[in-house]
């Protein structure tokens, strides 16, 4: 399928998409929102981009061993994060231990590495969607 | 050292989503590697056990936010016998997995095993300590959808069909207990169980619709998960079509945590006196004298080995559930006692049944004549877990039938004494008979050792001496159940 008027909009719009998705994940301790919500938006562009030119594009630009990778790496980096509370001598996942500066309440750079988890769901979310999309489409194909 | 036990679980969970990475490595050295981390799991509830045993017990609040805002992990005997079974038996069949996969599922699909494993682990763990009804709930999710995987993992027809019935089964189960958590959240404003605990005396005068239906939505809801007599449709097509290592997971551990669940929910969130106030254990007693003769009854029917040992686990789950609903405290240390002894005993015939599978591919009970002389450890073994199941003196079996018996005279039901005896008998049935002809039955061979890889034969030898030890030296283990009973119902 190649439709001019849906491929050049969405290659307006696919930057949008994921300026917001990202926007939505790294302001995820400040405002609704988060590594979830934040991660199906950036997905949805891959999405878009796969469904506007061709499934292959769409290969091309997110390989299957890639987002594979980065939905083992987002799961680990979260359970990783854990252990360095424990680590700084907390509980797991403690954030008050001054490993990261919690900062003022209400600034970007602020929360400890709370950040860093909304960053390890997001990537993990947005893998695992795309990773969810490819095995549908392969499955049409495999028929 | 009190990070031990969310180390156990975080371990497994980083392993799980490790091993996909590790993947293009040879197979075998994934399977190695998890062998390793499983061993560092076990080590470590151990060590839990000796701290617990010095220091006494402790909750653990991960991120240091203490309960009504952060989440609340109960370290307690209950905590500490459930993740030495887990650990246990999770090494152990992990043993077992090495050689036996590659004849189960898909060439490559092992670490794709490996990983649903650890999985489903990580949350069997969590769920033993989880003392928070929402964290019950997520790990439930996860121990639900993991388990269902190990069941579709197996490239057949039959496998995709039984996992369909269970993931419908059991997210029906999962909805439930979600349900019954929003009601409980919506009279007491908490989810923190020891919290709902203190405040449902006084909630349940002002709302006692909404905690009956609640307290009815979590026993239905993990009755379901637990397999709990009418309500244990999916399991013996769950558990006999799975791969050996899963229905020896499934039947051995899966089912039992979510019992614990149900023991927390009924006595340290309603609390026994809520608990006796309505006739819920005598609902829960009449459902498993029920299950007890239905499995026993269905088990004899079957001409399926793994079939049969599935719906034997109907029955046996129907025990522990008899234990506590007697509510006294020697029926839920014959409960839990159950919950350990039955986890070795059935993980031990699910993995000597697939022994037989993997050398002889003999599935049909009636086949197995003279089956003792083609392989006479693994039957040697399966005799074992068979004697035990029936409750002959000397095996583990027979310690938590009598301590279950003891707590039925001390609930004073004696009645429920005769109901173990002739489901006793009822076990002989349908268990002798395989013993018997395997041993004695018309040789179809030369008399030949088993010839098993030494991966396979040797958790299934572990878990027969295991079995045996317990029997024999029941003192240790007695006393651990005696302290998490303790902490059911002081």
């Amino acid at each position: 399928m190649h439709d001019l008027v849906l491929q050049t909009v969405a290659k307006l719009i696919i930057p949008f998409i994921q300026l917001f998705g990202f926007y939505i994940i790294f302001f995820g301790h400040l405002s609704p929102g988060g590594g979830f919500a934040g991660g199906t938006i950036v997905a949805s562009s891959f999405i878009l981009y796969a469904l506007a030119y061709d499934v292959q594009a769409g290969f091309k630009r997110m390989p299957r061993l890639a987002s594979k990778w980065l939905e083992s790496m987002g799961a680990l980096l979260f359970v990783l994060v854990g252990f360095a509370g424990v680590a700084m001598g907390g509980s797991y996942l403690a954030n008050h231990t001054g490993l990261l500066d919690l900062g003022e309440a209400g600034t970007l750079i602020s929360g400890g590495f709370i950040p860093l988890l909304t960053l390890a769901v997001g990537v993990k979310v947005a893998s695992t969607i795309i990773s969810l999309l490819y095995h549908l489409l392969e499955e049409k194909t495999n028929v | 050292m009190t990070h031990l036990p969310i180390i156990v679980v975080a371990l497994y969970l980083a392993t799980a989503f490790a091993l996909p990475l590790l993947g293009r490595v040879k197979k075998l050295h994934t399977g190695y590697f998890s062998l390793c981390i499983a061993t560092a799991g076990l080590v470590m509830s151990l060590l839990t056990l000796f701290y617990v045993a010095r220091e006494g017990t402790f909750s653990y609040f991960p991120g240091d936010w203490p309960p009504p805002v952060g989440i609340e992990l109960s370290v307690d005997w209950v905590t500490v016998l459930m993740h030495l079974t887990i650990n246990l038996i999770g090494l152990l069949v992990l043993f077992y997995c090495i050689e036996d996969l590659s004849s189960e599922v898909r060439p490559g699909h092992e670490t794709w095993y490996y990983t649903l494993f650890f999985l489903l682990m990580a949350s069997l763990n969590a769920l033993a300590m989880a003392f928070d009804m929402f964290t019950v709930f997520v790990f439930t999710e996860i121990c639900t959808l993991a388990a269902c995987a190990l069941v579709a993992i197996k490239p057949k027809a039959l496998c995709v069909e039984a996992a369909f019935k269970y993931l419908i089964l059991s997210t029906l189960g999962s909805g439930m207990l979600l349900l019954g958590t929003s009601l409980v959240y919506m009279v007491t404003g908490h989810l923190n169980m020891g919290l709902i605990g203190q405040l449902l005396p006084q909630a349940i005068d002002l709302y006692p619709l909404n905690i009956l239906i609640a307290l009815g939505l979590f026993i239905i809801g993990l009755g379901i998960k637990s397999a709990l007599f009418p309500l244990h449709t999916w399991l013996p097509d769950a558990h006999s079509s799975a791969p050996t290592p899963s229905s020896a997971l499934l039947s051995g551990l899966v089912v039992k945590l979510f019992i614990i669940v149900v023991g927390r929910i009924i006595f340290q969130v309603f609390g026994s006196e809520l608990f006796l106030m309505i006739p819920i254990p005598e609902v829960i007693l009449l459902f498993a004298t029920f299950g007890i003769f239905a499995g026993s009854l269905m088990a004899i029917a079957q001409t399926d080995i793994k079939r049969m040992l599935a719906y034997s686990s109907v029955a046996q789950v129907c025990y522990i559930y008899m234990g506590m609903a007697l509510v006294s405290q020697t029926g839920i240390q014959g409960g839990l006692l159950h919950v350990f002894n039955h986890a070795v005993m059935k993980s031990l015939l699910f993995l000597a049944a697939g022994a037989f599978i993997y050398k002889t591919g003999i599935r049909k009970i009636e086949d197995l004549v003279g089956i003792g002389y083609r392989m006479p450890l693994t039957m040697a073994a399966f005799s074992v877990g068979a004697l035990s199941m029936v409750g002959i003196p000397g095996f583990s079996g027979f310690i938590s039938k009598l301590t279950l018996a003891f707590g039925a005279l001390e609930a004073e039901s004696p009645f429920f004494v005769v109901v173990i005896i002739i489901s006793s008998l009822l076990n002989a049935v349908y268990y002798l008979p395989i013993v018997l002809r395997g041993f004695f039955g018309r040789p179809a061979t030369e008399f030949q050792w088993d010839k098993l890889p030494l991966l396979i034969i040797a958790p299934v030898l572990a878990l027969a001496v295991i079995n045996i030890f317990f029997g024999i030296f029941p003192g240790s283990l007695q006393e651990l159940a005696r302290l998490a009973a303790e902490t059911w119902l002081p």
